[in-house]
C-alpha cells in the first residue's frame, strides 16, 4: 500500500503547471552549462528536481516531454531516449518518496540511482541505434579500446555510456538537491504532490508567527 | 519576444496541408523501417525517398545545413570507432599501423550512420511541415486530455522565455562581479548562481499561474469543441494504415530470412 | 435576493501554521455592490479573497471554520473550477495570470470560455465583447507578452469577463501598474459596476477606494475593525491608524478642518472652501 501511494497518479493543476517549468529548467540547465563551457550535459536538472519536488509523475512526464520537444526542434536523435528520461524522472520521484532528498546518505543513493537508470537505460538504445557507441568522443574512445581488447560489445557499450553518465548525473543530482534543500520550506510543502513514506509534516512545520 | 521553439516553416505543399497524424505516420514508419531493413541499399533507398519528400515540401534547402551539423560528427565517430575496433574487422582500408581502419567495421559504421540519417530526416520532415499547435490539437481531438495538451503548448512558450530570462540573469550577475570565464572550477562555481534565480522565480510563478488557471475553469470535465480545423480524408487514413502495415511485414520478412 | 457573498463567523488558517489569518469575520456583500477592502499588510485581506474564491481551502488546503456562501452556494459544495462560471478573481501580478499556452490576445481571452465548453461561435462573440469592454480590441492579434503590464492586467480582466461572472474578486489589481494603467483599469471596473457586477476589491490606493466603492471594510490582524460607507470608515481614528486614510482626509485633518473629514476630492474642495 505504501509503495502504491507514490505510484498513484496525482496530477492536479499545480502539477500540470509545474511540468513545463521543469522542462524549461532542463533546457536552461543545459544552456548554462554550454555557455560556461562545462564538459557536461546537465540537461536533466529540471527532470530530477521535478521528481524530488513533486513525485514520479511530474518528474517522469517532464523528462519524457523534454526529449520529445528537443527531438522535434534541435536534436532528433534524442527521441528514442525519451523513455530513459521518463524513467529518470520517475526514479527521482520514488527516491523523494523514500525520503532520500533529506539526508546526506540519501543524496548518495539518489546519485547512484540516477546514474544507474541513465546508464542502464541508455545502453540498449546505444546498442540498437548506434552500434553500441554513446556518441561522446571520450566514451567512444574507451569503447574502441575495450572492444579492440576483445571485451564483449555490450559491456564495452555500458562502460562507454557510464563514463559520461557518472560525472554528469553526479553534478545533476547535486545541483537538483542543493536547489531543493535551498528552497523555502513552504515551497517544498506546497509542491509535494505525493504522500511520502514517512511523515514529513514535523520537519516542515512553520514556526508560529509572534 | 521569442516566438516559440518551433522550427515550422510556412508552406503550402501537400505535406504541409496533410493531417498531422499522416505526417506522424510517415515519420514513425520511416524510422522503424530504417532500423528493420537489413542492409545499406535499403536504408539509402529510404533516405532517397525522405529527401524527395523534403524537396516536395520545399524544405530541403533548410534541412541540409542543420542535417550536416548534426550528422557529420556522429558519422565520423561511427566510421572511425567501428572501423578501428569492430570485432569483424579483417581487411585493412586505411593503414595506420595499430590504428588502422578496416573495411568491415567501416561498413558497419556506415550502415549505422545511414540509419541515423533516416531518423534525422524523417523527424525534420515532420517538424518543418507541422505546426506544434496543430499537432497538439490533433492529439486533443482524438482523446488527449486538454490538460496534457496544455503542458505541451505551455512548454513551447516557456522554454524560449526562460532562456531569455537566463540571459538577463547572467548579465545581472556578471554586473555584480560573477566570474564566468577562466579555469574550470571558477566557471563551475558560477553555475548555481546563474540557475537558482530562475528556478525560484519560476516556482513562485507556478503557484500563481495554477491559481489563475483554476479561476478560468481549467480542467472542467466538459465537451471541448475543436479550436482548429484539421482537414483529414479517407485517402489519408488509408495511407496511414498502409504505412503502419509495412512495419510488421518488414519484421516478418527479416525473420523469414530477408537479407 | 441572496447576498453575493456571506461570511459567518469565518476563521481560517493556512496548513501547518498556528495563527488565524482570518479571525472571526462576519461580512455581507450585496449584489451589485462595490466593496473596498483596506488594511495594513498581513491583515488577511488577500486571504479574504482567496477564501471567497475557494482557493484558501481547495488550493492551499487551509483549515476553515464558519460558513462562506458565494452567490447562494456554500463554499464547500463547489470546486473552484466550477465556481469560475460565476465568480472571477484577478490577482496582483499581470504576468503570471496569462495561461502561457496561447500566442494571441484573442486566443488567450478564449481560454476561459473554451474551458467552460462554450461553442466556438459563442466564444468568438464573448472574446470580441470582452476585448471591447477593456479597450484591447486593437491588439487582438498580438502576442500577449508584447503587451505592457497595464495592458496585461486588462487582458486578465477580459479573460475573466468572457465568462460573464456575476462577481469579481480583485486582489490589489493595480499594485504593479503605472498611473495610466491604474486609471484605465479603474475605468473599466467602474463601467462593470454600473452594469451590475458585484466587486470585492482589496486595494492600497485609498483615494480610489473612497472615490469608487459603495462601502469599505477595514481589516487588521484577521478581524474587521470598521465597515460602512467610505466617509464613516475613513473618519474612524482606529482605521486611520492601521490602514491609513485617503490623502484628502489626511490633508483636511492636518490643515485643521473639523471632523467629519472629507474622503474624496470633491468633498475636500468643498470642505476647504468652507
Amino acid at each position: 500500500m505504501g509503495w502504491l501511494n507514490a505510484f498513484k497518479l496525482r496530477l492536479n493543476t499545480l502539477g500540470i503547471v509545474l511540468i513545463p517549468v521543469c522542462i524549461a529548467i532542463d533546457w536552461v540547465g543545459h544552456a548554462i552549462a554550454t555557455s560556461l563551457k562545462l564538459p557536461l550535459f546537465l540537461d536533466s536538472i529540471g527532470t530530477i528536481l521535478g521528481g524530488i519536488l513533486a513525485g514520479p509523475w511530474v518528474g517522469g512526464l517532464a523528462g519524457f516531454i523534454t526529449n520529445l520537444i528537443s527531438s522535434g526542434t534541435v536534436d532528433p536523435i534524442a527521441a528514442p531516449y525519451s523513455i530513459v528520461s521518463l524513467l529518470l524522472g520517475f526514479a527521482a520521484g520514488i527516491a523523494a518518496y523514500l525520503g532520500w532528498a533529506r539526508s546526506p546518505r540519501g543524496w548518495i543513493y539518489l546519485w547512484i540511482l540516477c546514474f544507474l537508470v541513465a546508464s542502464i537505460g541508455s545502453t540498449p538504445f546505444n546498442i540498437a541505434l548506434y552500434s553500441g557507441q554513446s556518441g561522446l568522443p571520450l566514451g567512444d574512445a574507451i569503447y574502441a579500446g575495450l572492444v579492440k581488447a576483445h571485451w564483449p560489445t555490450w559491456i564495452a557499450a555500458y562502460i562507454d555510456e557510464a563514463a559520461g553518465d557518472l560525472p554528469d548525473k553526479l553534478v545533476t543530482a547535486a545541483v537538483a538537491l542543493l536547489i531543493y534543500n535551498g528552497l523555502p520550506r513552504r515551497y517544498r510543502a506546497l509542491f509535494r504532490l505525493y504522500t511520502p513514506a514517512e511523515d514529513t509534516t514535523e520537519a516542515d512545520r512553520q514556526p508560529a508567527r509572534a | 519576444m521569442p516566438r516559440g521553439l518551433s522550427i515550422y516553416a510556412e508552406g503550402t505543399s501537400a505535406l504541409h496541408r496533410a493531417h498531422p497524424f499522416t505526417k506522424g505516420a510517415i515519420t514513425l514508419v520511416s524510422v522503424a523501417l530504417a532500423f528493420i531493413v537489413p542492409s545499406l541499399p535499403w536504408v539509402l533507398g529510404l533516405a532517397a525517398i525522405l529527401l524527395a519528400l523534403l524537396a516536395w515540401a520545399r524544405v530541403l534547402a533548410r534541412f541540409v545545413p542543420i542535417a550536416v551539423g548534426i550528422l557529420l560528427p556522429i558519422t565520423l565517430l561511427l566510421l572511425i570507432v567501428q572501423g578501428f575496433a569492430n570485432p569483424a574487422n579483417r581487411t585493412v582500408l586505411i593503414a595506420l599501423g595499430p590504428f588502422s581502419l578496416y573495411v568491415e567495421g567501416m561498413r558497419v559504421g556506415l550502415l549505422a550512420a545511414a540509419r541515423i540519417f533516416d531518423l534525422v530526416s524523417a523527424t525534420f520532415l515532420f517538424s518543418f511541415t507541422t505546426r506544434p499547435a496543430d499537432f497538439a490539437e490533433s492529439l486533443m481531438q482524438h482523446g488527449l486530455s486538454p490538460r496534457f495538451g496544455y503542458i505541451i503548448q505551455s512548454a513551447l512558450q516557456i522554454i524560449p522565455q526562460s532562456l531569455e530570462q537566463a540571459d538577463r540573469i547572467r548579465e545581472a550577475q556578471q554586473a555584480r562581479g560573477l566570474e564566468t570565464t577562466g579555469p574550470l572550477l571558477r566557471r563551475a562555481r558560477a553555475y548555481i548562481p546563474l540557475l537558482l534565480p530562475l528556478v525560484l522565480s519560476s516556482l513562485v510563478a507556478t503557484q500563481e499561474r495554477a491559481m489563475a488557471l483554476e479561476v478560468r475553469g481549467f480542467g472542467l470535465p466538459v465537451h471541448r469543441y475543436s479550436r482548429i480545423v484539421l482537414p483529414d480524408s479517407g485517402a489519408q487514413r488509408l495511407l496511414r494504415w498502409a504505412l503502419a502495415a509495412l512495419v510488421p511485414i518488414a519484421i516478418a520478412a527479416r525473420f523469414l530470412g530477408w537479407r | 435576493m441572496t447576498p453575493a457573498l456571506l461570511m459567518e463567523g469565518v476563521r481560517f488558517r493556512y496548513p501547518e501554521t498556528t495563527p488565524y489569518v482570518l479571525d472571526g469575520i462576519d461580512l455581507t456583500v450585496a449584489r451589485g455592490e462595490w466593496l473596498g477592502v483596506v488594511g495594513p499588510t498581513n491583515a488577511g485581506k488577500s486571504t479574504l479573497c482567496y477564501a471567497a474564491m475557494g482557493l484558501a481551502t481547495e488550493f492551499f488546503n487551509g483549515a476553515l471554520t464558519g460558513r462562506i456562501t458565494v452567490l447562494g452556494t456554500d463554499i464547500r459544495k463547489e470546486k473552484v473550477i466550477e465556481r469560475s462560471r460565476r465568480v472571477g478573481m484577478l490577482f496582483q501580478n499581470p504576468f503570471t495570470q496569462i495561461s502561457g499556452a496561447r500566442e494571441r490576445v484573442d486566443e488567450e481571452v478564449a481560454f476561459g470560455p473554451e474551458n467552460h465548453g462554450l461553442a466556438p461561435e459563442l466564444v468568438a462573440e464573448r472574446v470580441k465583447e470582452s476585448l471591447e469592454r477593456v479597450g484591447l480590441s486593437g491588439v487582438a492579434e498580438r502576442h500577449p507578452l508584447d503587451l505592457s503590464g497595464g495592458q496585461l492586467q486588462r487582458l486578465a480582466l477580459a479573460s475573466l469577463l468572457a465568462m460573464h461572472p456575476q462577481m469579481l474578486l480583485l486582489d490589489e489589481p493595480t499594485s504593479q501598474l503605472d498611473p495610466v494603467g491604474t486609471r484605465d483599469l479603474f475605468g473599466v471596473l467602474n463601467h462593470l459596476h454600473q452594469g451590475g457586477v458585484t466587486i470585492v476589491m482589496v486595494e492600497q490606493k485609498l483615494d480610489a477606494v473612497a472615490e469608487l466603492c459603495d462601502r469599505v471594510v477595514a481589516m487588521a490582524a484577521g478581524r474587521v475593525i470598521g465597515i460602512g460607507q467610505p466617509e464613516a470608515v475613513f473618519n474612524d481614528i482606529a482605521v486611520q491608524d492601521s490602514a491609513g486614510a485617503p490623502s484628502y482626509t489626511r490633508l483636511a485633518r492636518t490643515v485643521g478642518v473639523k471632523p467629519p473629514w472629507p474622503v474624496t476630492f470633491d468633498a475636500a474642495v468643498r470642505a476647504l472652501h468652507a
